[in-house]
């Protein structure tokens, strides 16, 4: 069905996908830090039991965890502009990406939420008890203590969205997005080296995925130097 | 333009049509992948020479890339491996004669028995030493002691990541559209193109996941709970 | 002084406090003692306002608090009249033992860092952890979190120091190490309010032993006379149960 493979053409195929790292990294940083916003909108309720929005926050939390991402991205792309057709917003000139890094950033927002609920849920009550015996408020004993050991338990969480979030960002091709898989998939029927250029592919993501794990674990290897072992 | 309701329930009656490719490829994936998730995880538990070692890179490599080129890869380069063999040994097979939908089941068995390997390595974690040793005591062997005792505690351990699992494999057969296989995704990328109304297409495609993942919930809750009846010593703890 | 009076407090139906009245003089070391479920804890909790009794109120000093009636403000400054050491040690797991206990007073009573550091090395060498200033609680024993916690409690030069049960978590070999911590403290005359199940220690240490049970003070005074000659049954039973085997020794 394509070209008869050349191990030659890998080596030549990942070099020129490099540059399309760029917009692969754009999604992610961009989704991942509306993400984690949006997370802690949805998880306040959650862990201050507000009525209402608790329930609204579990509905959206249900949808984006219930949905695949791929039909996610579909139904913002064409359904949010019609939507706001209705408030007479015009999206038609908003290019894609927007649209692709808000889906990315709604659907990790459902898992960030979680993971943000989870983590303060698993400090220790007498944490906060000592925050107050030795005379701190309440917001005082929340962002002194509580969240700094939060952010120890979340850390480990935390890479795994990203990591998930970087391979889930593979799907933005389908909306015409020129990120890695979009790229390689030109580069694939310009060529007809399809299994090539796919090796390629697979090569640079598994690349971005070890450097950002080995980060998140440097990263943890400090907090458990600083007395927050998460496991 | 407004939004046709009453599209999406014609929408939402075509897609049902694609629920059976779907969970095929669904349970396909995660009942291989379980197998080669239990063999990779027993052969890295027993420290197996070089079958660990390999079971490792498979899992390292498999997490560590997107779910679309394992399929992207196994579309193009399992033809190659298929042809090239069946030439060698002069078998008349060719690729060719692959269905479409063999590509998914096999790239996506190959996806979740990497992920699937961990699941039932925490499983194994899960189960107390103890009850090995209790095993071997009464004079079982290791196959029967994982058989008997082991396995069927890890799995009651495992039943949210098994769950989980599913609704993950669940979504990711979406990606099967890319090998021109009709799922639930696909049909609704069909209806929406002959009848130019893409958003409510795409709702009904939601509506009927989101309903699919809150059937997998629910039955996950009902077995965990059977689980639990049988469970009167704690397993889990 | 401290004063409390007809302090109430129900967990659902189930009241614990039924109207407590104590009195504990300054500089005055009292025990409490009494049947786990008896409501010490509970009581010794609605001092530090880690729990909120339903009615009654306390005077410490020359401030009043009215637990029904009263404004966030006063909660905060109820709080920093006491301070607490928990049965679990509750050490802040993130910081090392010198920020644990310079934390309150960076932090809430806003002393200069500096000044802050040097209290509390002094503090932590008093408790005998001076070579362990940098240490994070996950590398210290049992007892010497408890010291650390001792040490953050005194810092803030609280009213009154509270103790919940401080070695009922220790294994049995540290339990000395807190105790010998808590008598020399006690010699110094700041007051203190012990909820313990060490009957030797509370003999030793207490000038005053209160002796509750089903949520009512049943019996108060002299350790002596209390622990030779208790006049009501309740209380008879109970120290007839307490077996020697909880003697401390140093």
């Amino acid at each position: 069905m394509g070209a008869p493979f050349e191990f030659g053409y890998v080596l030549d195929y990942l070099v020129k996908l490099l540059p399309a790292i760029n917009i692969t990294l754009v999604i992610v940083a961009s989704s991942i830090v509306l993400g984690l916003a949006i997370g802690f909108v949805v998880a306040l309720p959650q862990l201050y039991n507000i009525p209402v929005l608790k329930r609204l926050s579990q509905i959206y939390l249900s949808f984006f965890r219930g949905t695949p991402v791929l039909i996610q991205l579909f139904l913002f792309y064409y359904g949010l502009p019609e939507m706001l057709k209705l408030i007479a917003i015009d999206t038609a000139k908003v290019p894609a990406l927007y649209f692709v890094i808000l889906t990315y950033a709604l659907h990790s927002g459902a898992f960030m939420a979680e993971m943000i609920r989870a983590a303060v849920a698993s400090v220790d009550r007498g944490q906060v008890e000592a925050a107050y015996s030795v005379g701190m408020s309440g917001p005082q004993a929340f962002v002194r203590i509580v969240l700094p050991q939060a952010l120890a338990t979340a850390l480990p969480v935390f890479a795994n969205l990203v990591i998930a979030n970087l391979k889930d960002t593979s799907l933005a091709f389908t909306l015409g997005i020129m990120e890695l898989t979009g790229k390689s998939q030109t580069l694939a029927v310009m060529s007809r080296h399809f299994l090539e250029t796919y090796i390629a592919l697979a090569i640079i993501y598994f690349l971005i995925s070890f450097v950002l794990e080995r980060l998140f674990l440097l990263l943890e290897r400090r907090l458990q130097r600083k007395g927050l072992a998460a496991i | 333009m407004k939004l046709d309701f009453e599209f999406i329930w014609t929408a939402f009656v075509a897609l049902l049509g694609a629920v059976p490719t779907s969970l095929a490829i669904t349970v396909v994936s995660v009942s291989c992948g379980f197998l080669i998730g239990t063999a990779v995880a027993l052969s890295r538990h027993f420290r197996i020479p070089v079958i660990s070692q390999v079971g490792t890179a498979y899992v390292t490599f498999i997490r560590g890339t997107p779910m679309i080129t394992h399929l992207l890869l196994i579309y193009f380069g399992l033809p190659i491996l298929v042809d090239a063999a069946a030439e060698s040994l002069g078998i008349g097979f060719r690729s060719v004669s692959i269905p479409m939908i063999g590509f998914a089941y096999i790239a996506f068995s190959i996806t979740a028995g990497a992920y699937m390997s961990e699941v039932v390595r925490s499983g194994l974690l899960a189960v107390n030493r103890g009850q090995l040793e209790a095993a071997y005591s009464v004079g079982m062997t290791t196959p029967q002691a994982l058989r008997r005792i082991v396995l069927p505690q890890a799995l009651a351990a495992s039943l949210p990541n098994l769950s989980n699992m599913l609704i993950g494999m669940l979504h990711g057969s979406t990606l099967a559209f890319t090998v021109s296989v009709v799922e639930i995704n696909a049909k609704a990328q069909i209806v929406a193109t002959t009848n130019w109304k893409f958003f409510e297409a795409y709702l009904a495609a939601a509506l009927l996941f989101w309903g699919l993942t809150f059937i997998i919930e629910r039955l996950t809750a009902l077995a965990e709970k059977r689980f639990r009846l049988n469970d009167r010593g704690g397993v889990s703890s | 002084m401290i004063k409390l009076s007809q302090i109430r407090k129900s967990f659902g139906r189930n009241e614990v406090l039924k109207g407590i009245d104590l009195t504990v003089k300054r500089g005055e070391v009292v025990a409490i003692l009494g049947p786990s479920g008896s409501g010490k804890t509970t009581l010794l909790r609605c001092i530090n306002y880690l729990e909120k009794p339903s009615a009654g109120g306390i005077t410490i000093g020359d401030f009043r608090f009215d637990y029904k009636n009263h404004g966030k403000k006063d909660v905060h400054a109820l709080r920093q009249k006491s301070a607490m050491v928990f049965q679990q040690y509750n050490l802040f797991r993130h910081k090392t033992a010198l920020e644990n206990v310079m934390e309150g007073l960076v932090i809430v009573q806003k002393v200069p860092k500096e000044e802050a550091r040097e209290r509390g090395i002094e503090l932590l060498e008093k408790v005998g952890l001076g070579g362990r200033l940098n240490a994070y609680p996950n590398e210290l024993s049992g007892g010497q979190q408890q010291r650390v916690g001792i040490a953050r409690a005194l810092a803030l030069n609280p009213e009154v120091i509270l103790f919940d049960e401080p070695t009922s978590a220790l294994d049995p070999e540290l339990v000395g190490e807190v105790l010998a911590v808590i008598r020399h403290i006690a010699q110094e005359g700041i007051t203190m309010i012990i909820v313990t199940h060490e009957m030797a220690f509370a003999q030793d240490v207490a000038n005053h032993v209160v002796f509750m049970d089903g949520g009512v003070i049943v019996e108060e005074g002299d350790p002596k006379q209390l622990f030779r000659s208790p006049k009501e049954e309740r209380t008879k039973q109970f120290l007839k149960r307490i077996t020697p085997e909880s003697a401390y020794s140093i």
